[in-house]
């Protein structure tokens, strides 16, 4: 069996996103350097009661950005289709890489439950002889990355990964070993996932919902704020990108993953398995440091405490840290890809995001989040976090380009 | 050359509770399949599952933990712990855990909602959304033995579990972690039941045939439901290993739309063929192929094709699935019986085959067995396969 070759490097080629600061990486980044986040009273389930009432939502009309017809997109749930659009602007950046042969590896953390729960209701009315099943065909968490390879054709394979919160950044994870260990060629690894009844719900029988918009690493934080969202990287080994002359968005250069072994919800207070995500991704890049980093960061009393001091643990303190979902909300499974591409902006630009309505940073977050505007600043190693449920830790290493 | 070594099986399957009566009901050649009687069938084609029956979760959990188990979790750390006591040995922090599932904590999302129209999405039970994440029965299992190396769950159907050995396989051969419990999970439940029911793809009576499922056999008319808890333990344990993962391959079926098999065999022939490769073998080195048929017209068809077009000469065909059903563990199942099959150099019975174009299995009987390939087709597309082998290299 083919180990997975450490020494080849890996390209990111492409690169896409949809969440609720834009339809694409442009949109996404003129909000980030205007500071604009898109956090606002939920508009989906009108009717209904919910103890908290804002999130992040992907507003924009899905159809004008789809490459595909409305007979097709009705098949399709929501989760998917935001797929879709992410993984269309990936693919079109990087545009003549072999297709054909890439795989597709996705991570969500809810797949179609939406279009589930639609099902579910009319069941209760309809009773399940009568209720049409078809649009419970969505619903498995293998649909979004089924859709997309069958959208654009791909032959490589396609794998799923349902880890909680840490799906996307395990997907890519995931990908970029397949990669190195040549069983694929070419991989579009991402996430998506929609907002659906189940979690935004779900979040709130927890208490882990702030009533504002969230203020992640700050000291009135009571929570997350719900997002949806997707996002998509095409990655390439190194040598075949530079060999059809592909224009090279970052390296993707370290993936670690751990479990804190401690909670079904929770993560472990000293942060230690966090940390020991991060050291695998750094150890896999060959690093002891890096520029930035761009974290988890949810916004919960223990997420954002126990990352703090994973943080420490694994970089230091000087280490500038900030977190994305200020601007777009925790997109769940998708948050890894979504943050990802994000990050890989960042590198581009050379500008670190901000943590956008950080007022005062709590006691126990004692680091540089770089509060409100972004910062310009010169970044060649970062790291990329994602957390999940089950206390499975998910670290990402990338590098830039220069 | 690597191969990963697989010293250690956990199973909690229909009609076998631990891995000897499993070996003893794959040698016996039984389905598992029977009646329901879990929920009510009435006005459904269908009405046959394998289910796991005579399942005493408190045997392997304390009760304070599995009050916050839903089945999948209880399925999984039961397997979890007889595939530990099993291997003969201990696992310590640095231990991965890779579980696959097809459809996941459905039965508990459809608890959760039961709540939620009942109560209220303020009310509903924080409980039943801490377990309507797939991960969950994963998260337990670190929990209960404090593993603390990755921990991932995949969803692909079909190829679940073989998927996620295959990522657990990159781990261990990257060192990050010193061993790993592979495994998967599945429960079958009504709206499941009655989903695939409603969209044609259960096995169910007609003029001609009882409800059966009849891997690869000409009368075969759908597939029948499953569930199980399957663990393995890899890369640790005292035990003689069963077998070794020595190979995958992946491809998809462009030809397949998001929710059935399509009918492109050269991409499944492909799969198989990079699963032969990656283990460093020739087609004549497969020994037998476990395959992944379950009964379904277009998926058994498909991969029958795809067989026939890549061996000259066909080895010997073992579908265990007219055993226990699809889906059982995520395909878990499957896996553990070509494992069993290498180490007991034995071919097992394919039951509900009974006449078809391949050489299916009839009976269980001897074999002299190097290498297996086991088979894995999603409906959507994907194909995972891998090779099984009986020695270290």
């Amino acid at each position: 069996m083919r180990k997975p070759d450490l020494s080849t490097r890996i390209a990111v080629t492409g690169a896409g996103i949809i969440c609720s600061i834009g339809r694409n990486k442009a949109e996404v980044w003129s909000s980030i350097a205007e500071s604009r986040a898109g956090i606002a009273k939920m508009t989906a389930f009108p009717g209904e009661t919910f103890p908290t009432e804002l999130a992040a939502e992907a507003l924009a009309e899905l159809a004008g950005e789809l490459p595909i017809g409305k007979r097709e997109a009705k098949r399709l749930s929501r989760t998917d289709l935001l797929a879709v659009i992410a993984a269309k602007e990936a693919l079109e950046q990087a545009n003549g890489a072999p297709t054909d042969r890439a795989i597709v590896s996705t991570g969500t953390s809810t797949g179609g439950l939406l279009e589930g729960e639609q099902y579910y209701f009319g069941r209760l009315t309809r009773g399940r002889r009568r209720e049409p099943a078809s649009p419970v065909l969505q619903q498995p968490t293998s649909a979004p990355s089924d859709a997309v390879a069958r959208v654009f054709n791909l032959g490589g394979g396609v794998l799923s990964n349902a880890t909680a919160c840490a799906s996307a950044g395990a997907a890519i994870g995931m990908a970029a070993d397949l990669l190195r260990s040549g069983h694929a060629d070419v991989a579009l690894a991402g996430g998506s996932d929609a907002l659906c009844r189940l979690t935004y719900s779900g979040f709130n029988v927890l208490q882990a919902v702030d009533p504002e918009p969230c203020s992640p690493f700050g000291a009135t934080r009571k929570g997350i704020t719900l997002g949806e969202g997707a996002g998509y990287l095409v990655l390439e080994r190194w040598d075949d990108a530079v060999a059809r002359g592909a224009t090279i968005l970052a390296e993707l250069c370290g993936f670690g993953a751990s479990c804190d072994a401690h909670h079904p919800t929770a993560p472990i207070e000293d942060g230690r398995g966090a940390e020991a995500a991060m050291r695998g991704a750094l150890g896999e890049a060959g690093l002891e440091t890096v520029d930035y980093v761009n974290a988890h960061g949810t916004g919960t009393l223990l997420n954002d405490s126990a990352e703090t001091k994973a943080i420490i643990s694994a970089v230091g303190t000087g280490v500038p840290v900030s977190s994305s979902k200020s601007f777009f909300g925790h997109t769940l499974g998708a948050s890894g890809a979504i943050e990802a591409v994000v990050t890989v902006l960042a590198l581009q630009h050379q500008v670190a995001p901000p943590t956008l309505r950080l007022g005062t940073a709590a006691d126990d977050c004692t680091l540089d989040y770089i509060p409100h505007t972004p910062r310009p600043m010169a970044m060649a190693n970062v790291l990329s976090n994602t957390f999940g449920f089950g206390g499975s830790n998910v670290s990402l290493a990338f590098r830039r380009v220069l | 050359m690597s191969r990963i070594p697989i010293t250690g099986i956990g199973v909690i399957a229909p009609g076998a509770i631990g891995v000897e009566a499993f070996r003893a009901q794959l040698a016996a050649g039984q389905t598992a399949i029977a009646g329901i009687d879990r929920f009510d069938t009435t006005g459904l084609s269908a009405h046959k599952a394998a289910l796991v029956t005579d399942f005493r979760p408190k045997e392997f959990i304390a009760p304070m933990k599995m009050r916050r188990m839903n089945v999948l979790s209880r399925l999984g750390v039961a397997a979890a712990k007889l595939a530990i006591d099993d291997c003969g040995g201990t696992l310590d922090h640095a231990t991965g855990v890779a579980v696959g599932t097809a459809f996941g904590p459905v039965q508990t999302s459809v608890e959760y909602m039961q709540e939620y129209v009942a109560k209220g999405a303020a009310l509903a039970p924080p409980q039943l959304f801490a377990e309507s994440v797939a991960n969950a029965p994963g998260s337990h299992i670190a929990i209960e033995w404090g593993l603390r190396g990755f921990n991932i769950t995949i969803t692909q159907r079909e190829s679940s579990v073989l998927a996620a050995a295959m990522f657990a396989s990159a781990q261990l051969l990257k060192q990050n972690v010193r061993a790993a419990l592979i495994g998967g999970v599945e429960e079958a439940n009504e709206m499941l039941f009655s989903v695939l029911d409603r969209i044609g793809a259960l096995a169910h009576a007609n003029g001609t045939a009882d409800e059966a499922a009849r891997p690869f056999d000409r009368r075969r008319n759908g597939l029948v439901l499953g569930e199980a808890g399957a663990m393995l333990v890899a890369g640790a344990g005292a035990r003689k290993p069963y077998g070794y993962l020595s190979g995958f391959g992946m491809a998809r079926d462009t030809t397949a739309s998001i929710s059935d098999w399509g009918t492109d065999h050269e991409a499944v022939a492909t799969a198989m063929r990079a699963a032969i490769e990656d283990a460093e073998l020739s087609l004549a080195d497969v020994d037998a192929i476990y395959a992944s048929a379950n009964g379904s017209v277009r998926g058994d068809a498909l991969e029958q094709r795809a067989i026939e077009s890549l061996f000259v000469q066909v080895p010997p065909v073992v579908a265990t699935k007219g055993i226990f059903g699809e889906y059982a563990a995520g395909g878990g199942l499957q896996l553990a019986a070509a494992l069993i099959a290498l180490e007991e150099q034995t071919l097992h019975a394919s039951p509900g085959f009974e006449e078809g174009e391949l050489p299916v299995t009839r009976e269980t009987r001897g074999a002299q067995l190097r290498h297996v390939l086991v088979n894995t087709l999603s409906a959507g597309g994907g194909v995972v396969c891998a090779i099984v082998s009986r020695e270290a290299a």
